[in-house]
Order: structure tokens, then sequence, then C-alpha cells
């Protein structure tokens, strides 16, 4: 992503005694960008997300918001608003109290701080709860309030730490889809912590997988999705098959590949080096394939011959496990309910440039 | 500590807390320790005159600790086990003698079994000699038989209930859960209640010195060392001992329950039903009950009979003569300072307690585990042993300016800050850090954080440290006796002069107006927290 980064994270290290949480973590977020550090459980993703709040002091590296150097700045003075996973609303006061807290520490005046209160509420749809206890609301309200009470500050940039993960599953989708378009709105900066990769891919402008403390990939959703630069990043984000296969020969777009008694011309991947003779493993997600049970229709791409082992319904798709040679792949069917499932003999085929390849 | 020297007025108030416990908790406790010098304590422990009262010391305490704990496990037990009725009037029986200085169940002892006693002379024609051991011993085990049933009961009430229900559906009778699951889970806690009671008998002063005679234990002969011959070495060198031993119970307390059970005035909260008991071990519990409630009544009734009768027991007149007498001069003015001197010391107790637990539970500074020491030390520090550090480090010259009440308010605050403290950092424990980042990330610095957001939420904590430092500032005898001057007599000090004095209607009125005015405080405490406070054992 060009323009100027308004959040900066430069080599950013963080150790807790012997343990490397964050190792030399850098990227740059773009004023008015969705960005989502996703990443497994102990990842450092939300180590580096409280050390940008400034809840920890990083070991090595820089944190700047807004061209300016933060390290030195305690937490409270950086203008980065968070929200929590658990939301941490303050029990003992009202929503309307809850949202008030920032302007009130940052002595607005009343008149302002009031109608940046109703105005903030009405934004995320709490009109009417001002009076309510935070004990009264459902999880989704007081996920919107917590929202609320840090959007209403204006910070420079807006911290969410898995603000969606005590949420049953509709009103998580239901969120996703508010919180995007609130940010859009804004024109916010957003950094997001989730662990979850359809969030990350939904909300998000720009994706940092994290892992061992370290950036894995980063990029745009589609980019990180299709093509995964580690066997670990293609894995982590969605289903995927991951086959073995050698490089046989190299064109300037293309790459040969061979894997079983197989034969495919696929895309060759740039900013990476193959060289002919080399492993390497091809990525197929399992909505690339088309599943038949006649004989395959394109031979460009690959193009295989199985028996189905097992399948899965998954609602708006069929999901199949089927066996070709001693290999089991994984292949959806969108719309399942269009024809009676399959068994026994299938052909599978993928497009060329569907595959991608992952140098080992 | 980075994140200290980025907000100078938090790194500010945590020096000034360090200078405050250096102060008042360290130095005077130094003070002691060093006071007799490496030749005093080679001089004293030759002379072997520690010997005896040690000996003493160690005999009572393990005889009472044991009596006290029996009666208090049969009341814990009937109380928290057992489906007797008149449960809540034995809830008010066991919580009395708590807002009762401890050594007027002597004072009472001798009334009922003295030489001229309604027991010994007006029942039985006797004029036994009642001083001594044994004498220390009952009044001892009746004194602290209702801590030791607080802390069990605070204890057996935590067990687990499911267990228990979980047994007894695999087949266990009541017997048999009680000793495979209850006892078994409950065996640190009970532990380290019987250590908390063997702590609080070791380092009983009044008792002792109003019915011990010629039976010295280690405070009481501390304190006949100055007060009788003005050697302040050796009453150093034995309340040093005496430290030592309070220390080595309150390491094992310590290490069998992480030190956070004690004697405090708390909510307690609810459990699920326990199963069922026998109907014969409800009435056994019942009857126990009755038999160790008649015993606090006839004890704690006999000082409000004397209180009110002329000349106890031989003229049982009506008379409100000696509440005059309480009332008047320098009683009044004691009565007063008690009230005073115990409100301002647990305000002040309670808020630095809360204070300094969130600096401790919540910092990143180095050091933190230091002072987490230090603010719980007091707890197992005697006090005889306090009141003559006070005496040592601040009872100088150049201090005179000073009113010595606030040297006895001091005294109260410090000797006291354990509850507090270990309120507040449990307290701290239920709170979410999320909430305080929360401040933090919305612009409010540490400090207010803490003001706006956790001292709110702290409310139970607070109301531990001031009632529970209230009640032990009323009812302490030993932290004061050094302190007092004449026009900053306590009621406890006023008590014991009357014994000693033998004015037994003026000693028993001043209890009643004592217990009294304890009771009448924590009513109008209750009521401006809304009710939200019960006495009793808690883990703090």
């Amino acid at each position: 992503m060009p323009e100027t980064a308004h959040l900066r994270v430069s080599h950013v290290t963080k150790r807790f005694g012997g343990v490397t949480a964050v190792d030399d973590v850098s990227f740059d977020v773009p004023k008015g960008a969705f960005a989502t550090l996703l990443g497994p459980s102990g990842c450092g993703k939300t180590t580096t997300l409280r050390t940008i709040a400034g809840f920890y002091d990083p070991d090595a590296g820089d944190i700047q918001i807004g061209g300016r150097r933060v390290n030195e700045l305690p937490a409270h003075r950086r203008g980065t608003a968070m929200v929590f996973q658990d939301y941490a609303l303050f029990p003992h006061m009202t929503v309307r109290d809850n949202v008030a807290y920032g302007l009130r520490v940052a002595h607005t005046g009343a008149a302002e701080r009031t109608r940046r209160v109703r105005e903030t509420l009405a934004f995320v749809g709490l009109t009417g709860l001002e009076d309510r206890w935070p004990s009264q609301l459902s999880g989704g309200q007081q996920q919107r309030v917590a929202v609320a009470r840090a959007l209403v500050i204006e910070p420079q940039v807006l911290l969410l730490d898995e603000p969606l993960s005590n949420l049953d599953a509709k009103l998580r989708e239901q969120l996703r889809v508010e919180l995007r378009t609130l940010q859009r709105r804004l024109g916010m900066t957003f950094v997001y912590v989730t662990h979850d990769q359809g969030e990350a891919l939904s909300l998000s402008d720009w994706i940092a997988v994290m892992n061992a403390g370290k950036v894995e990939q980063a990029g745009e959703p589609w980019e990180i999705y299709y093509h995964p630069r580690t066997a670990f990043l293609a894995d982590f984000v969605g289903a995927v098959n991951l086959v073995p296969a050698r490089v046989s020969e190299l064109a300037e777009t293309t790459v040969t590949v061979t894997f079983g008694t197989h034969r495919a011309q696929v895309r060759r991947p740039p900013d990476v080096t193959v060289n002919a003779g080399h492993d390497v493993l091809l990525c197929v997600r399992p909505e690339s394939f088309s599943i038949t049970p006649a004989a395959p229709a394109d031979r460009n791409g690959i193009a295989l011959e199985g028996t189905v082992a097992r399948r899965a319904f998954l609602g708006d798709t069929m999901r199949y496990w089927v066996r070709v040679d001693d290999r089991e792949w994984i292949v959806d069917q969108p719309d399942p309910g269009a024809a009676s499932p399959l068994d026994g003999a299938v052909s599978l085929s993928v497009r060329p440039e569907r595959v991608h390849v992952i140098a080992e | 500590m980075r994140s200290l020297r980025r907000e100078p007025v938090l790194l500010l108030a945590l020096l000034a807390v360090v200078a405050l416990v250096l102060t008042f908790i360290v130095y005077p406790q130094v003070q002691v320790v060093i006071a007799p010098g490496p030749s005093g304590y080679v001089d004293f422990l030759q002379g072997g005159t520690w010997i005896g009262p040690l000996r003493n010391s160690v005999e009572v305490t393990l005889l009472s600790t044991t009596t006290a704990v029996l009666l208090g496990f049969v009341y814990a037990y009937a109380m928290v086990y057992s489906h007797m009725p008149w449960k809540p009037f034995f809830r008010v029986i066991g919580i009395l003698p708590l807002l009762s200085p401890p050594f007027v169940v002597a004072a009472s002892y001798l009334l009922l079994f003295g030489p001229r006693g309604i027991v010994t002379y007006g029942v039985f024609g006797q004029s036994p000699i009642i001083f001594g051991l044994f004498g220390i011993w009952g009044v001892q085990t009746i004194a602290y038989f209702p801590f030791a049933y607080q802390l069990i009961a605070d204890v057996l009430s935590r067990s687990d209930a499911r267990m228990e229900q979980a047994a007894r559906n695999l087949g266990a009778g009541p017997w048999r859960v009680f000793w495979t699951v209850t006892l078994p889970l409950s065996r640190p806690g009970l532990g380290a209640a019987i250590l908390t009671t063997a702590i609080y008998v070791l380092e009983d002063f009044g008792n002792p010195q109003i019915i011990g005679g010629i039976f010295t234990v280690l405070p009481t002969q501390a304190y006949s060392l100055i007060s009788g011959f003005g050697d302040f070495t050796s009453a150093a060198a034995v309340s040093t001992i005496l430290l030592l031993l309070a220390l080595g119970l309150y390491v094992a307390k310590i290490r069998l329950d992480g030190g956070r059970a004690f004697v405090t005035v708390s909510g307690r909260a609810s459990s699920m039903p326990r199963p069922p008991v026998p109907l014969g071990l409800s009435a056994a519990c019942f009857v126990a009950c009755l038999a160790l409630a008649a015993l606090l009544v006839l004890v704690y009734g006999t000082l409000v009979v004397s209180a009110f009768t002329a000349v106890f027991p031989t003229n049982l007149t009506f008379t409100v003569r000696h509440f005059e007498f309480v009332a008047t001069g320098t009683n009044g003015d004691a009565l007063r300072n008690t009230l005073t001197f115990s409100v301002v010391a647990a305000a002040f107790s309670a808020v630095f307690a809360l204070f300094a637990g969130w600096l401790v539970q919540r910092g990143t500074w180095p050091g933190r585990g230091a002072l987490d020491f230090l603010l719980i030390m007091p707890a197992a520090i005697p006090g005889i042993f306090f009141g003559i550090g006070y005496l040592t480090a601040f009872n100088q010259a150049w201090l005179d300016w000073v009113n010595r009440g606030w040297l006895i308010i001091i005294a109260m605050i410090f000797w006291n800050i354990p509850v507090g403290y270990q309120a507040a950092v449990a307290g701290l424990r239920q709170v979410d850090r999320s909430l305080d980042e929360a401040a933090t990330s919305l612009g409010a610095s540490k400090l207010r954080g803490f003001r706006d957001v956790l001292v709110p939420m702290l409310g139970g904590s607070l109301r531990v440290g001031f009632v529970t430092t209230f009640v032990r500032a009323v009812t302490t005898l030993s932290v004061v006796i050094f302190l007092f001057t004449p026009a900053t007599t306590v009621a406890t000090i006023r008590i014991y002069q009357l014994v000693n004095d033998l004015n037994w209607g003026g000693a028993t009125a001043f209890t009643v107006a004592d217990i009294g005015m304890a009771i009448v405080a924590l009513v109008i405490f209750a009521a401006l927290a809304r009710g939200r406070i019960a006495l009793g054992a808690a883990r703090a």
C-alpha cells in the first residue's frame, strides 16, 4: 500500500522473560485504512497491538503515529483508543457515562460532550439506551457501546482486539458488516486483531498474517488468500489442498510442474525464485475445482480422476474428499442443491491460473 | 519502570507510600530489634529470665489454641453444615466477642470465678486461687474461640458443596463425606485458621496481664520490664523473641493459604445448598452451640449486669451511676478519643491500603514483592511489640510538638494495614486489567483511571479495611499501652486501669459503653454503606 504511513511499526521486538512474543515486526498502515493482524493464538498479534497502544514498552524498534515517534508517550497520550475483546465497559457507569468518559477526561465542554455522545450513539444505533447499565445490555449492544466509547474521542488510530469473538456467529457477521461500513464512513484508521480468517478477509484493506512473532506475509486479502507465500499461510487462511510437486520447466509467466503421474502448466509466482528441479508445493483452494461425474472438460490445467471418499454438507457448499491415487483432495461444490450429491467415480479439473505455487 | 518515569505524579505517589511504610512499619521495628545491641542480647540470653516466660507462652498458646480451635470448630461446623434452629441468634452471639476487647473476658472471669466470684464464693463458698496457667487457659479459650469460629466457618463455607453432593451421590454417608472430602479439601485453610488463632493467643497481652499473677508470658514480661523496671533493653529483647515466634507462625500460615485469611468484617458469599445431615447430628450441634452461646452470654452478661448494679455481686440494686462515671472527666475523654482515633485511623488505613494495594497489584516496577511483604508483615507483629516500637522510635523530645493522639492513630493505621491491603489486592484481582487499560486508552492517566474506574468498583475492599481496622482499633490494648498520655487515653486503657483498681462497676460499665459505641458506629456505617457489610471472617 503506497501513500504515507499514518501508523508505522518498525523493527519492533517485545520479549517476556525468555520468550520473544514479537520479533522484529515492521509494517505501515496508511491513513484511513482498515488493517488487520491475523494469526493463531500466541502469534504475537495482540502483543503488537498492545505495544502500539502503549501498554507494553517495545524492547527494540519504533512506533510512529502521524509521523511522530510515540515510544516515550504514555498510553493515555497516544490517541489510540482501544476496543477490548471483553468490551471492558465500566460497570458502574451508564452507557452515556461510558461513552462520555474519554471526553470528560479531555475536558471537553459539556455542550459539545453531550452532542458528540448523542451523535456517536446514534451512529452505532444505540439511541434510547443512554441510561442503561452495561449489565442490562446484550453482547452485541455492549460491543457497540465499546466501539462508540472509543470512536467518540476521535482517536488517531482505533485499535480493536478481537472485538467480535465473544458474539454468536449470526451477530458476528452482522457486526462485521457494520464495522466495515462505519470505518469507511469515518475514514478512520483501524488496526484490528483477529484469529478468524473470515473476519480478516471480509473486513480488511490490508492483512498481516503473523506466526511465531513474525509477519509471515502482508498484503491485500485477495493476495493473502490466493497467493500465500508459505504453507503455513495457505493452511491458516482457509481450507486448502497442498500438494508436493517438482518444477520441470520454466517459462516467462508459467512453470510446468509434475506431481505423481500428473503434469501441469501453471502460473509462475511473482517475486519468488523457482528453479527447474526444485521441490515446490501446489496450493489449490477447494472452490477452485470443478467436480463432475463425467470425464474432465479442460485438459489445459489439472485434470484428475478419483473416487469420492467422504462428503460433508456445509449449506452453501458440498465439500467432497476425493481420493486420487494415494491422496485425498478437498473439493467444494457450490450450490449443492442444484444436483444430487456425487458418489463413486468423479472427475476434477482446475484452471491453471487457480493453481498457486509455493516455493519450499 | 519506564512507564513510571513517564508519569511523574505516579512515581511521586509511589515514593511517598514507600517512605511511609519505611518510616512507620520498618523503622520502629528495626529500632526495637537492634535496641539491645549484640552484647545486650548476649547478657540477656545468659541471664535466662526469658526461659520461663517463653516456656509459659508456648505452653499456654498450645493449650488455648487447641481448645479454642476445637470449640470454634464445633460452632463453625454447626453453623455451616447442620440444620439446627436459631442460627441467626448464634451468629450474632458469635460476632459480639469480636467487638469487645478480648481481655474483658478476664474481668468477667474474675467476677464469676475470682476469690469473691459469684460462682466460686457465692455458690460454693470457696476462694480458690484462680490466677496462673489454668485461669489464662480458660479465659483465652473463651476469648478466642469466637475468632477461631469465624476463621473456620469461613474455610468450611468455602468448601465446594458440589464435591460433597458428588460424594453423597456416589453413596458415601455424611460422616464419610466429611472425613474423606470436606476435611482433606479444607486442610490448608483449617491449618491457616489454627495458626492465625495461635498468633492471636500468643500476642494476647490483656488476659495474662489481668489474671496471670506470677505466671508471666512474653508480652506481659516485656510490659513489666518497661513499666516496672524501666529496663528497656531487656524488654526489647523479650519482644524480639515474641516477634520471632509470631513471625514463625505467620510464615507457616502464609505457606498454607498465601496469607489470605483474616478475621475481618466483610460480606460473605452465599454458596449452593449442602447435602443434608442426619437429624441427630443437627440436634447435637444445636445443644453444643446452645452451651457455647450460654457460656458467652454468661461471660458478657456478667459484665452487663455488673455495669448496671451498685456493687456486683453483693448489692444488685439497679443503677446508672457507673455510666455517669464513665461519661465524665477523663473517662468521657477516653471514650471520645477511642471513637475519634478509631474512625480516623480506619479511614486513613483503608484508603492508604487500597492505594498501596493498587500500586503493588497493578504496578510493573521492581521491588513490588518487597513492598508487598512489608505491607502484610504487621499482621505478624504482636501489638505489644508494635507499641514498644513506636515508643522507641517516636516518643522523642523533638517530636513533642506533635499531638500524641496522632501517634496512636498512626500506630493503629499501620498495625492494621494488612487487612485493608489484602482486601484491596483481592478486590483488584477480581477486576480485569482491561478496565484500567480501557480508561488509559481513552486518555486517562493511571492515577485518573484508578480514581474513576477502580475506586468505585472497590467499595467492598474499602469497607472491609475500614470496618475491620475500626473494630481492631477500638479493642486493642497492647498497641496503645505504651503510647497513651493522660490527654490521649483511650477506653481499653481505662478499662484495664479500672480492673487493676478493682473498680468493677466502672470497668464493666466502661466495657459496655465501649462495645455499645462500637456497635452503634458500625450500625451507622452499615446504614451509610447501605447495609453491605456483615461481620465475620473472610479471605481478605
